[in-house]
């Protein structure tokens, strides 16, 4: 029986190697450079017509906004299920497969509502967020998950779960809930700040 | 009835953890923080069970076994869910209570209630009957669908109200319409808003 920890290695080589590179944007001068280079994407995005409905309109914002957290709770119960069952927690008598499948779905189509969602309210109030700490470390987090879900998580469970080494699937179940996590609370903090 | 609220509204507000709770920063965004998050853990797994029962997801997986489930979790989101509400209501009691939106939401949460009431009966009811017949099958039951699809309305609805609470549109302190002005409770003369 395979217990093997990472079943890919060239994947898992690449993962490694785009975390360096990360790392090495963060604290070079390039990092800097971007975020300058950054500023008239922003201001475009608040002259866009999303922009302008979003400025213009409070109430559509609004919906728009609560539409925004109606997927995030959808992202959010996927999530957790999907993760409970890795974890052993729930759904013990339903076969990895079916659970994982069906969780993942759910997953995109709500991540897909929640980031278009998310563009226009970016839109609405582009230059105010371009100056929030919060909102780069809510991008951060997501662009964590969202990699973390197709090129760690799914190409893992795509193999026999059954025969995955648990401590690896418990692994990938709690960094998934706490990259998840991150992305929710770093959302909500950005309208608590500005 | 309007006074009667606005009587308990501002007799909530004279407390002082009220005031503290409002004016306190952090402690107040903790609260509205946790409100929102509790979101994902109540209404996530609320709209997977719905969702199973209109047939949209986990079709390969038994309705009740969903149902069953992911009931207690849900449970436990709400009572988070429940207990910051309060703690929010509490922290600005006069504006809330007098908030178009909250009303709107108010009258929501009670049909989300009875609705849920009603699915939980019917969905006994249809367990019994049929002997499970259904619980494979891709879509429960016509009763139990509505039951789903009109949870996922009375939700969607309530999370919509309760993000317009924070705009001001229909303030009594920005003289609304008298039409307006009796739907939120304004009252002639108040001085506290």
């Amino acid at each position: 029986m395979s217990r093997s920890m990472l079943p890919s290695y060239t994947r898992s080589v690449a993962v490694i190697a785009a975390i360096g590179l990360c790392l090495g944007f963060a604290f070079s001068n390039a990092r800097l450079d971007t975020y300058s280079a950054l500023l008239p994407l922003f201001e475009w995005m608040e002259t866009t017509s999303l922009g302008v409905i979003g400025k213009t309109w409070g109430a559509v914002f609004a919906t728009v906004e609560a539409v925004h957290l109606l997927a995030m709770a959808v992202l959010g119960g996927s999530v957790l299920v999907s993760d409970g069952r890795l974890l052993c927690l729930i759904f013990n008598d339903v076969p990895q497969r079916q659970v994982q499948d069906a969780c993942h779905r759910l997953f995109v189509w709500s991540l897909l509502l929640s980031i278009s969602t998310g563009v226009f309210m970016a839109c609405g109030v582009a230059i105010k967020v371009y100056y929030l700490n919060v909102f780069w470390y809510k991008m951060l987090a997501l662009m964590v998950g969202v990699v973390f879900v197709f090129f760690v998580r799914q190409p893992l469970l795509r193999h026999d779960i059954d025969r995955l080494n648990p401590w690896v699937l418990r692994m990938v179940a709690v960094a998934s809930l706490m990259i998840w996590f991150s992305v929710a609370a770093t959302g909500r903090w950005i309208g608590f700040s500005g | 009835m309007n006074q009667l609220i606005y009587a308990f509204a501002t007799w909530l507000d004279t407390h002082s953890w009220s005031t503290q709770l409002h004016e306190s920063f952090y402690m107040y965004n903790w609260v509205e923080s946790t409100h929102v998050l509790a979101l994902m853990v109540s209404l996530g797994l609320l709209f997977l069970i719905d969702l199973r029962m209109l047939g949209l997801a986990f079709v390969d997986i038994p309705a009740t076994a969903i149902a069953h489930r992911l009931f207690l979790p849900m449970l436990i989101g709400f009572s988070v869910m429940i207990v910051t509400g309060l703690l929010l209501f509490y922290a600005i009691p006069v504006r809330t209570s007098q908030s178009l939106w909250f009303r709107i939401k108010v009258v929501l949460l009670i049909a989300a209630a009875v609705n849920a009431w009603l699915f939980h009966r019917r969905m006994q009811d249809a367990g019994s009957s049929a002997a499970g017949s259904w619980d494979l099958a891709v879509k429960a039951p016509r009763r139990l669908q509505i039951g789903a699809a009109l949870s996922l309305i009375f939700w969607g609805f309530i999370v919509i109200c309760g993000r317009l609470i924070a705009y001001d549109w229909f303030d009594c302190r920005g003289e609304p319409s008298p039409f307006v002005s009796t739907i939120t409770g304004c009252i002639a003369d108040q001085t506290q808003f």
